[in-house]
């Protein structure tokens, strides 16, 4: 995961620091101190959902394309096999505010599912059930909470839960 | 057969468009989560167009492909463009296969356990519903697939694991009664479920539900006023909506009531009501008393608006006594001949006006209908009606039906008003019969039945197919338990 913070970093660091000071060595500049700007991190991660970046399970976009504030998104994740979700493919609906990445995204599912951490009545995503989204961190992303998503369904306890028939969708 | 035969595998995100004559081709990445297949499409063409290559090449029929792309599904009328579908970028394919059968397949090894009350509480209150039209199901019925569906319903030794503890019919229901009493929340539960509420909102299958229940079909041929009640849909509908809605149905308690008080004045009248609730309400009453999943009988009774047909609306209750324990208001006159079934035999509420079979619905929900087994059991019934169909044409129901032939003082027994026992033994012989695997005409074996688990078990490693077997036929088709076991006894 710091990898993965520090290849980030770099990458946008690369366009603040173009040379190293003093004639001396680099200056390392970690992920904690560069905070890649919102729409850089967005944009990314829209690139990402358009190749198809990951094991082909969950796929995002942004909800409407010409949405330049890169807030509202949309997720797919495909249930698991040899679980109760399987062959299901479940919509869900990212809002990534304007403190995205520090301040992880609201998520919510748009096609019913019974799955703990999921209210019921509106298929909101309750932030503690959700690791990814309880410790929030900003190296996270929107493919990281739709696989954490789909990993609960996986779990022992979810597998099995009984699932309002296919299609339907939550109205509020 | 590529139509696109500039497709070659070195393709990578940058392409060189070949201009065709009727628009650019693009190259599109299609990933399913175990496959990954490139196709060259033209750039507008729509996403029906697309799926067609798709099909060609995964070797998958159109309309089984379900196509994702950025978070959306792709429609079969939209175009690849107004997608922002640009040549190198990925779509997610997913390719339905049959979906209900797996998911059948899968719960169906989990609602073992729970098969056996469900096998009883729909056998119970009636046979099949013939032409169920179970509503809300959107996905087609998946083809009937007896092995798993008797590995299913078929195995009573997981009973136990219900999570009533109990393995006995007539315990497990008593059980279920008292908890009905002591929950007042759980008809609201059991209302969320969205089963009973799709159950409930289609008249037809409460009709068919009912009307198959032999001892009601006794009935309704004494009383011809209950055929035409069941026969009216808008009072059936109106009775589903009162046993949706537990504060409806209180109200209407009152009214009955009032109207009843009223009746009681006519000259005549109260005189035709004791009839009434002779011949009606005590057959129904002892018939249905024991039985699970009777909600839509508790408000059958009091659903009736007009004063002159109050068939099962006696009320020995005549509103509600607040202060008063439930049960003790005494016993109006005309209770005359059915004084027994005031008190709570059998730990049900006392009947009372509307609620005439004495079932307390406000509890049903936790104890059985609420162990996930058992939910995901009646899940897939919802989704299925060919499952229900097909559960109650099995092998083992036909011996039943055949065992009720054969036998004629059972059969009598359970259409007379001293039900109570002839419930009971007809329980245990449903439970016998159950244990016995299905009867002797079923020509599934539990090899067939399991046949799925035991090559799942065998790839996880355990090759002892007879333990193995023996594993599964005592947990009754649940794979983790059955590893469990095994592992229990062969430490290897």
């Amino acid at each position: 995961m710091l990898a993965h913070v520090d290849s980030k970093a770099s990458h946008s660091c690369v366009k603040l620091v173009g040379c190293p000071l003093g004639g001396g060595p680099l200056l390392i500049i970690t992920g904690n101190c560069v905070k890649v700007p919102r729409n850089f991190r967005l944009l990314e991660e829209l690139e990402e959902g358009q190749k198809g970046v990951g094991d082909g399970t969950v796929s995002w976009g942004l909800e409407d394309d010409e949405d330049m504030t890169l807030t509202r998104w949309r997720g797919m994740i495909i249930g698991p096999p040899r679980t109760i979700y399987e062959n299901r493919m479940y919509s869900l609906k990212v809002e990534c505010g304007p403190r995205y990445p520090e301040a992880p995204p609201f998520v919510r599912f748009v096609t019913k599912i019974n799955l703990n951490g999921v209210h019921n009545s509106n298929g909101v995503v309750d932030t503690r059930a959700v690791s990814a989204l309880a410790k929030w961190q900003n190296s996270y992303s929107i493919r990281v909470v739709l696989q954490e998503l789909r990993r609960l369904m996986m779990c022992k306890e979810n597998m099995k839960l009984p699932q309002p028939p296919e299609g339907q969708i939550y109205t509020n | 057969m590529a139509e696109n035969s500039g497709t070659d595998p070195t393709v990578d995100s940058n392409v060189v468009e070949n201009a065709a004559s009727d628009g650019t081709m693009i190259v599109v990445t299609v990933k399913t989560p175990k496959d990954k297949e490139e196709i060259a499409i033209s750039e507008d063409s729509s996403v029906a167009q697309f799926k067609e290559e798709i099909s060609k090449r995964f070797n998958a029929k159109q309309d089984q492909l379900v196509l994702i792309f950025a978070g959306k599904i792709l429609k079969d009328g939209d175009t690849l463009n107004q997608h922002g579908i640009k040549d190198g970028l990925t779509v997610h394919l997913v390719i339905k296969t049959a979906p209900k059968a797996t998911v059948g397949g899968t719960s169906q090894s989990s609602a073992s356990s729970s098969g056996t009350p469900q096998a009883n509480s729909s056998v119970n209150p009636s046979a099949a519903p013939n032409d169920s039209t179970t509503p809300g199901t959107g996905p087609t019925p998946t083809s009937t697939q007896p092995p798993n569906l008797l590995s299913g319903f078929g195995d009573l030794s997981s009973l136990s694991g219900m999570g009533m503890g109990s393995a006995n019919f007539m315990e497990m229901q008593q059980q279920m009664q008292r908890q009905l009493m002591s929950n007042p929340e759980m008809l609201s539960q059991i209302m969320d479920n969205p089963l009973v509420q799709n159950m409930m909102s289609n008249p037809d299958l409460m009709r068919q539900m009912i009307v198959t229940n032999p001892q009601m079909q006794q009935l309704m041929e004494r009383n011809p006023e209950i055929s035409h009640m069941l026969n009216n849909p808008e009072l059936m509908r109106q009775t589903m909506e009162l046993a949706r809605n537990p504060a409806m149905m209180q109200e209407m308690m009152r009214n009955q009531d009032r109207a009843l008080s009223n009746l009681e004045s006519i000259p005549g009248g109260y005189n035709a009501l004791r009839r009434m609730y002779t011949d009606i309400q005590e057959p129904m009453f002892s018939a249905a008393r024991e039985q699970f999943g009777n909600n839509p009988f508790s408000a059958l009774g009091g659903n009736l608006d007009s004063g002159v047909q109050p068939s099962r609306t006696e009320n020995r209750e005549p509103l509600p006594n607040p202060w008063g324990p439930p049960g003790t208001t005494p016993s109006e006159i005309r209770g005359t001949g059915a004084s027994t079934t005031t008190t709570t035999s059998a730990g049900g509420t006392a009947p009372s006006a509307s609620n005439p079979l004495g079932i307390n619905a406000s509890g049903l929900g936790n104890g059985v209908f609420g162990s996930p087994g058992m939910q995901s059991l009646m899940q897939q019934i919802s989704e299925n009606p060919q499952l229900m169909q097909n559960m109650l044409s099995a092998p083992y129901m036909r011996s039943m039906m055949q065992s009720l032939a054969q036998n004629p003082d059972l059969a009598s027994q359970v259409c007379t008003t001293s039900a109570l026992s002839a419930q009971q033994q007809l329980m245990q012989q449903m439970l016998q019969m159950f244990a016995g695997g299905g009867g002797g005409s079923s020509t599934v074996t539990p090899e067939v039945r399991f046949q799925q688990q035991l090559d799942q078990l065998s790839a996880m490693g355990f090759i002892n197919r007879e333990a193995n077997l023996q594993a599964l036929i005592a947990t009754g088709g649940d794979i983790n338990a059955a590893i469990e076991r095994l592992l229990g006894s062969q430490p290897s």
